[in-house]
């Protein structure tokens, strides 16, 4: 890499860094000031869970999508909810979810 | 480091094992794709290191490649990261204060953020400090020995276990279903959070993958401040 590539590595790297540990320290400071600032603004509080959600609308989408992968991701996502509602945990949910859609995946390859 | 803090590390690590579903096979192809676009294995490997955040390391690649002015190769990677400025807010009431989040806040990434927001209030306050740096700590190692892996041996493991690399992600949308799922407690944010998966998905499925997850979470956002039910209409 040329000595130009590698400061738009450390440029993007610094930035990004900066862009995930400033915000906190910002918000610990607020936390713990006296001067009556002290809570989570509520947009951002609300923000925390809505962006977990779109990670998961973004990582639903199959490697290949098409009819079987998409008939997978839809019986794992139902095998992962039906385990997570009777355990309440995250462990076994998850790899109940991800066995039976690899089952489904392999099973209709082995099929073919 | 004490006995408790240690095994609070590990249970950081044991939680943050469902993440390396998708870290692997996303780390693997980061690192053939780089090589690919003629880099090293440690140049690519420098880059996992460094920048850490997947989605914008395919893009520096992809732009650098196609010989883009590094500004703007910069500014575009900076661009897909700027979502992570909410990210911290979220956790530091959670989070004790001490001058590792200038090293250790490099590891929010956007799987580390949803686990850590899920487990750290269930967490007894002295083992939080150590639970976060196990589970960065190991998304971070398992993402760059990924990349080496990928940049190596990538086109040789793809060959010959295809249907791995299409198996192993489905863990993250598993993992998540089970982080979003007991946020479901009434119709306001029942509706809020199904507008937001089905936004993401929208816009991935569209080709807007890098900027749908700030986008989903805008639409969520004012579907939750839009929507509102009667107070006796709200439970589900």
């Amino acid at each position: 890499m040329s000595t130009e590539l590698w400061l738009a590595v450390i440029a993007s790297a610094l930035g990004t860094l900066l862009i995930r540990v400033v915000p906190f320290l910002w918000m610990q400071r607020r936390l713990g000031s006296d001067t009556g600032l002290n809570g989570i603004p509520q947009w951002i509080s609300i923000l925390g869970p809505l962006m977990i959600a779109a990670v998961l609308g973004v990582s639903l989408v199959p490697v290949n999508p098409g009819v079987i992968s998409w008939a997978a991701t839809a019986i794992g996502l139902l095998v992962t909810l039906l385990a997570w509602l009777r355990v309440r945990s995250m462990g076994l949910p998850v790899a109940a979810g991800v066995a039976v859609f690899g089952v489904v995946l392999i099973g209709v390859a082995l099929a073919g | 480091m004490s006995h408790a803090s240690t095994r609070s590390v590990l249970k950081g690590v044991r939680e943050a094992i469902p993440l390396l579903g998708g870290y692997i096979p996303v780390s693997l192809s980061f690192g053939l794709v780089a090589t690919q676009a003629g880099l090293t294995t440690w140049e690519a490997a420098a880059i996992s290191l460094l920048i850490y955040a997947g989605a914008s390391q395919f893009l520096f690649v992809g732009m650098v490649a196609a010989g883009s002015p590094l500004w703007l190769v910069v500014a575009m990677t900076l661009l897909i990261n700027v979502r992570h400025v909410v990210y911290g807010p979220n956790l530091a009431s959670w989070l004790p204060p001490s001058r590792h989040w200038l090293w250790l806040m490099h590891g929010l990434t956007d799987q580390v953020f949803a686990l850590a927001h899920t487990r750290l209030p269930q967490l007894p306050e002295a083992e939080r400090f150590s639970w976060f740096l196990g589970a960065a700590l190991l998304a971070w190692v398992v993402w760059i020995v990924g990349t080496i892996v990928g940049s190596t041996a990538g086109e040789a493991l793809t060959a010959r276990w295809p249907l791995l690399g299409e198996i192993m992600p489905f863990a993250l949308p598993a993992l998540f279903l089970t982080m979003v799922a007991p946020r479901f407690t009434d119709k306001r944010w029942a509706l809020a959070l199904s507008c937001t998966i089905a936004s993401a998905l929208f816009f991935t499925l569209y080709g807007w993958s890098n900027v749908a997850i700030p986008l989903a979470a805008a639409c969520g956002a004012i579907c939750f401040y839009m929507v509102k039910f009667h107070p006796g209409k709200n439970t589900l």
